[in-house]
C-alpha cells in the first residue's frame, strides 16, 4: 500500500514505524473470514483492512480524527487473529496502538466515556484500588438499574465472579527439593484482586518442579491494559517499573520472568519494542508463559488424575500473540485429561482487556457465541490461560472454568481448583482413558483409535 | 440501468431488511479488490441473503430489473479474482455472511451438507466437536475458504477424496429463472429423498456438471462425502537436486498412483513454491522485480530449509505406524532406484514448515502455512495459472522448461507445484508480483499470456483461471464447446442475470 506522510510527519518515530507498516497490507483480505468484528457486522471498517485504511487516513491527515474512525478503531479487539491469518505478516498490533496512542492524545471524547476510561485506568493496573472498587461496586449492585449501560456492566461482572484476592508481598517462594531454576513471576493487578488461586497454584506448582519464585519489589501491572486504551504513557511508566524490578534479580541470575496471565504476557515479552532498552529487551526474551516454563522443566505427574473432559480455551494472546497452541494441551493430556479442542477456537471470547467494559454488547454477543462452543464439546472442566477469558466464558456458561495451572497443579499434588471444590464431576467412561483423548487434532497423529473406517 | 439499480435495491431492502444490503463506498471499494493483473471491478452492491428463497427473491428481482448479479461463497478465491464480480456493476450476493450453517452430517453414511458459507475451518471444527471419526479433504489454501466455491471451481485437495466437485454429492441450485433445482437422486419429486447426497448417477442425465465452473444457477446447498479418519497418517518425503529430475520423478510417481499404492495424490513442488512460503524474495530488492531468482539464490535457499529442486510428499493411512512401515520400506525402495531421491520421514518433515503443510494437507488439517507464498514479491499481486501435464515424465519435464523459460523471460520467479494422480498432474503455477508496480503488472498479465498460448499450442488447456482470463481461455475453446455452453444459459438464465461473463459465457 502507497503513503502519503510529509517528510516531517516522518520524522516523528510513531509515524514512521506506521507508515512502515502500513506498506506491508497489500489487501488480500483473508484477515477478513477471521475477524471478529467483520464476522459479526460485515462492515468494512470493521474489518482488520479497513481498520488499516482508516488509520492511515488518520495518521496522514493528522490532528484530531473523525468520531467515525474512533468508533470503528474503538471496536477491534485487538486479537490478533487478524495476525494469524495475514500471508504477509502485517505488524497489525503495533500498528492499533499507535492509532490508539494517536487517538487519545487528539481525540475529545464525550465526558462519559473520558470518565470510564479514566476510571478504568486508574483502576485495574492497581490492585489495591481494583479491590476497593470491586467491594464499591458489590455495594452498588443494588443501585445498579438507575446507572448508565457501561457501569452496569462492570457492576454485573463483579457479581458473575465473586473477588478472591490476595496481593502478594514481595518475597521468594523457596524450591521444594533441588533448585533448578530461579525464576520470577508476574503477580499482575486485576488477577490479583479477582483469584488469589492462579498464584497460588503457579507458585506451588514451579515450587514443586524445582523453582525458586520471587515476587520482586517494585513490579506490578505489566501495563497492557492502559497501553490497549491508548494510555502509552502510563503504560511504559509500569513496563519500566517492571523491567527495574527484574533486572536487579539479573545478578544473581534469573532463568525466566513466569507469567501466568497470557494477555500480560504478550506485552512483557514486547517489552523491547515498547521500552527500546537493553534491559526491557532482555526482560522480554526471558518471559515465559506458565506453560512454556513447564514444558521446559518437564512436568512430573503426582496422582493420578481421571480422564475428564477439559475443553480447553484458546486466549487470544496465548495463541496469536505468543504461537502457543500446543504446550497446555500436551500439559494436559499427560497428566490424563481428555483434552477436548473448541470450535472456531481461533475466535475471540470478547474478554479482551478492558474490551468487555467498553464494548458491552459486542463482548456479550462474542462471549454467548463462545460459551456456545465450550458448551457443545460436552465438558467436565474448561479451561483457559487467561483471567479475563476465564470470567467472560464463566459469565455465559454453566461448567467450572478454571486456569490450566490450576488443573496441572491439582494433577501434580495441588489442592484441587477452587472452582471444581463441592462440584460432583461426572465419573468418566473407562473407554475415555485412552491415552489421546477422543477429540483433539492438534497434531494429525492424534487421532482416536474408533474411527468410523476400517484400517 | 442506474433506475433499475434503485427499484432493485429497494426491492431487496424491503424483503431482506435494511442490513440485506450495503452500497456503501468502503463496501463497494473493498469488494471490487482483487490481486490480478488488472484493475480493480467495482461492484454496484452487495446483498447478504440468509436462506435459498432469499436467493430466489433476488434472482427474481434480478430478472425483473435486468440486474446483474455476481454469487460468492466466502470471497477467499485469492489469485484467481478473489470476491471481485466477473464485470464492474454487478451485483454481489455474498452468500457467506448468513447461509453459513452445516446443514447435515450423517456420521454412518460419513457425509455432510453444507451451505456456501460453510468454510474448511468451520466443517473441520465441527468433525472434531463429534469425536473426529471423519475426515473432510482441505485446500492447502485459506482455512476459511469455502466449501462450495472450491468445490465448484473445481477445487482439490491431496487425500483419496481430493477432487472436490468429485466427491460433492446432490445440489440445491436456484436456476436463472428463479426455480430451485435438485441435483442427483434429489431430482425425485418428493419430500422424502433418501438418498440425494449418497448417490450421484441414477435416473436421467447428470446435470451437476453444468454448475462447475459456469454461471448458470446459484448453489445453495451442497453434500460432500467424507472419509473415515484414519488412526494413523504417515508421511513420506524425498528431494531431488536437479530440475530436469522432474523427469523421473513423475515416471516414479506414476506407477504407485496407478494402482494406488499410495492412497494420497503426490505433491511434486519445486524449490521456490515451497521455500517461498517462508520469507520474501531475498533478491528482489535489488532487482527490483526485473529479473528472476538466480541459480545461486535458489541453491541458496534450499540448504537453508534443507529442501531440493524438486519435493516429493506422499502419504499411507493405516492402523498404526508398525502397520505402515513396510509400506514407506516400499516406497523408499521404489524411489531409491533413482539414485538421487533424498529420503525426509514423518517426524524430520514436521520440523521443516513447507512439508509440514502437506501433512497437514494429508491429515484434513486446514493449515494456512502456504499462503506465506503470497509475501514473496511486494505488492499484492498474484495470479495462478493451472494447465496440466499428463503423467509422462518426459512431457511433464519439457512443460517445466517451457514454463520456466517464460517466467525467466518475464522477469517472474518460477514456483510450480505438480499435484499428481496416476495419469494427469495439475500444475499449480504461482505467480507473485508487485500489482503497485505498472511494469512488473505488465509482464506479469504478458507471461501469463504467453504460458496460457504456448501450452495450448502443445495440447494443454487450463482448469481454473483467474477471472480477468476467462474471456480469453474461452476464446481458446473450440466454437462448438462456446455455442453449447451460451445455448446452455440461455435455456436456464434467459436473461443473462447470474453472473455474466464468468468462465466466458453470457
Amino acid at each position: 500500500m502507497q503513503t502519503a506522510f510529509t517528510p516531517d510527519q516522518l520524522a516523528r518515530p510513531e509515524i514512521a514505524e506506521a507508515d512502515g507498516i502500513l506498506k506491508t497490507c497489500v489487501h488480500y483480505g483473508f484477515c477478513t473470514g477471521t475477524c471478529p468484528t467483520y464476522v459479526l457486522f460485515r462492515d468494512e471498517n470493521d474489518s482488520p483492512r479497513g481498520r488499516i485504511d482508516l488509520i492511515k487516513a488518520m495518521l496522514e491527515k493528522g490532528g484530531a480524527p473523525d468520531p467515525k474512525t474512533v468508533h470503528h478503531l474503538d471496536r477491534c479487539l485487538s486479537c490478533l487473529s487478524c495476525m494469524t491469518t495475514c500471508a504477509v505478516k502485517v505488524d497489525y498490533v503495533h500498528l492499533i496502538d499507535i492509532a490508539r496512542s494517536h487517538i487519545e492524545k487528539n481525540f475529545r471524547r464525550p465526558l462519559p466515556d473520558r470518565m470510564l476510561r479514566l476510571l478504568l485506568a486508574q483502576t485495574l493496573p492497581y490492585p489495591a484500588r481494583f479491590l476497593a472498587a470491586l467491594r464499591l461496586a458489590r455495594l452498588a449492585q443494588h443501585f445498579a438499574r438507575l446507572m448508565p449501560g457501561r457501569l452496569r456492566g462492570l457492576i454485573g461482572m463483579a457479581k458473575a465472579r465473586p473477588a478472591k484476592p490476595e496481593i502478594l508481598s514481595p518475597q521468594v517462594h523457596f524450591a521444594q527439593g533441588e533448585r533448578l531454576m530461579r525464576v520470577a513471576i508476574l503477580a499482575g493487578c486485576a488477577q490479583q484482586a479477582l483469584d488469589r488461586s492462579i498464584n497460588a497454584a503457579t507458585i506451588r506448582i514451579l515450587q514443586r518442579h524445582g523453582c525458586d519464585v520471587i515476587v520482586a519489589e517494585g513490579a506490578g501491572c505489566c501495563g497492557a491494559l492502559p497501553l490497549h486504551m491508548g494510555f502509552e504513557a502510563q503504560a511504559k511508566t509500569l513496563a519500566s517499573a517492571n523491567v527495574d524490578a527484574w533486572s536487579r534479580l539479573l545478578n544473581g541470575g534469573l532463568d525466566a520472568v513466569v507469567v501466568n496471565a497470557s494477555g500480560c504476557g504478550t506485552t512483557l515479552k514486547d517489552y523491547g519494542h515498547l521500552l527500546g532498552s537493553e534491559n526491557a529487551k532482555r526482560i522480554g526474551a526471558l518471559t515465559r508463559d506458565i506453560t512454556e516454563i513447564l514444558m521446559q522443566l518437564g512436568l512430573r505427574a503426582g496422582r493420578e488424575m481421571k480422564p475428564y473432559r477439559v475443553a480447553y480455551h484458546d486466549a487470544c494472546s496465548l495463541q496469536h500473540g505468543q504461537k502457543l497452541i500446543a504446550p497446555p494441551r500436551q500439559l494436559l493430556k499427560r497428566v490424563g485429561f481428555t483434552v477436548l479442542d473448541v470450535p472456531e477456537k481461533h475466535f475471540c471470547c470478547g474478554s479482551a482487556g478492558t474490551y468487555n467494559l467498553l464494548q458491552p454488547e459486542i463482548a456479550n454477543a462474542l462471549g454467548q457465541r463462545k460459551a456456545a462452543h465450550v458448551e457443545s464439546t460436552d465438558p467436565d472442566i474448561v479451561a483457559a490461560g487467561n483471567l479475563g477469558c476465564m470470567v467472560q466464558i464463566g459469565r455465559f456458561g454453566a461448567t467450572p472454568v478454571v486456569h490450566t495451572v490450576e488443573l496441572l497443579d491439582w494433577a501434580t499434588g495441588g489442592p484441587v481448583p477452587a472452582a471444581l471444590q463441592g462440584r460432583a464431576l461426572r465419573e468418566p467412561p473407562a473407554a475415555a482413558s485412552a491415552p489421546e483423548g477422543a477429540a483433539i487434532s492438534v497434531t494429525p497423529d492424534q487421532t482416536p483409535p474408533d474411527s468410523a473406517g476400517i484400517w | 440501468m442506474s433506475n433499475n439499480l434503485e427499484a432493485f435495491f429497494s426491492d431487496i431492502g424491503k424483503m431482506l431488511g435494511a442490513d440485506g444490503v450495503n452500497r456503501s463506498e468502503a463496501t463497494i471499494r473493498r469488494y471490487g479488490e482483487n490481486t490480478m493483473a488488472c484493475d480493480d471491478v467495482l461492484p454496484a452492491g452487495v446483498v447478504y441473503p440468509a436462506s435459498t428463497a432469499d436467493v430466489q427473491a433476488i434472482v427474481r428481482a434480478a430478472n425483473t430489473y435486468h440486474v446483474p448479479l455476481y454469487p460468492v461463497s466466502t470471497g477467499h478465491n485469492i489469485g484467481l479474482g478473489s470476491r471481485a464480480a466477473a464485470r464492474s456493476g454487478q451485483v454481489v450476493v455474498d452468500l457467506g455472511y448468513r447461509m453459513n450453517r452445516i446443514l447435515e452430517i450423517d456420521e454412518k453414511l460419513a457425509f455432510a451438507v453444507v451451505e456456501p458459507g460453510v468454510s474448511y475451518q468451520a466443517l473441520h471444527d465441527e468433525l472434531v466437536r463429534r469425536g473426529n471419526k471423519l475426515m473432510l479433504d482441505v485446500t492447502s489454501g485459506p482455512p476459511q475458504g469455502g466449501m462450495i466455491g472450491n468445490a465448484l471451481d473445481k477445487g482439490a485437495g491431496y487425500t483419496p477424496y481430493f477432487d472436490h466437485f468429485g466427491f460433492s454429492c446432490g445440489l440445491e441450485i436456484v436456476l436463472g429463472n428463479g426455480e430451485v433445482l435438485r441435483t442427483g437422486d434429489g431430482a425425485l419429486n418428493s419430500e422424502t429423498l433418501a438418498n440425494w447426497h449418497t448417490s450421484k448417477y441414477s435416473f436421467g442425465p447428470i446435470l451437476d456438471g453444468l454448475f462447475a465452473q459456469s454461471n448458470y444457477g446459484i448453489v445453495t446447498r451442497m453434500g460432500v462425502w467424507l472419509l473415515p479418519r484414519p488412526p494413523m497418517v504417515r508421511s513420506f518425503h524425498f528431494t531431488f537436486p536437479d530440475d530436469d529430475d522432474l523427469e523421473a520423478v513423475i515416471d516414479l510417481c506414476r506407477p504407485m498412483k496407478m494402482s494406488n499404492f499410495v492412497p494420497t495424490l503426490f505433491r511434486v513442488a519445486n524449490d521456490l513454491y515451497l521455500c517461498g512460503s517462508e520469507g520474501e524474495s531475498p533478491e528482489y530488492a535489488a532487482s527490483k522485480g526485473k529479473t528472476s531468482i538466480s541459480d545461486e539464490g535458489r541453491r541458496a535457499l534450499r540448504e537453508r530449509h534443507g529442501l531440493g529442486a524438486w519435493n516429493v510428499s506422499g502419504a499411507f493411512y493405516g492402523p498404526s505406524s508398525a502397520a505402515l512401515e513396510p509400506m514407506i520400506q516400499r516406497v523408499r525402495d521404489h524411489f531409491g532406484q533413482s539414485g538421487k531421491a533424498t529420503y525426509i520421514d514423518h517426524a524430520d518433515a514436521g520440523a521443516i514448515p513447507p512439508l509440514q503443510v502437506a501433512i497437514n494437507a494429508f491429515s484434513g488439517v486446514p493449515s494456512l502455512g502456504e499462503l506465506g507464498l503470497l509475501k514473496w514479491r511486494p505488492g499484492g499481486g498474484n495470479l495462478w495459472f493451472l494447465p496440466g501435464t499428463p503423467m509422462d515424465g518426459k512431457i511433464a519435464n519439457e512443460f517445466q522448461r517451457i514454463c520456466r523459460g517464460i517466467y525467466e523471460e518475464h522477469g517472474m520467479d518460477y514456483m510450480v507445484m505438480n499435484v499428481c494422480g496416476p495419469r494427469f498432474a495439475r500444475g499449480l503455477h504461482v505467480m507473485t508480483f508487485n500489482r503497485e508496480d505498472a511494469d512488473e503488472r505488465g509482464r506479469a498479465d504478458a507471461c501469463y499470456r504467453r504460458m496460457s498460448e504456448e501450452v495450448a499450442s502443445r495440447g494443454v488447456y487450463v482448469g481454473r483461471a483467474p477471472i480477468q482470463y476467462h474471456d480469453f481461455h474461452m476464446a481458446q475453446a473450440m466454437p462448438v464447446y462456446r455455442d453449447a455452453c451460451n445455448s446452455v444459459k440461455v435455456a436456464l438464465d434467459p436473461n443473462g442475470v447470474i453472473a455474466p461473463g464468468r468462465y466466458g459465457i453470457g
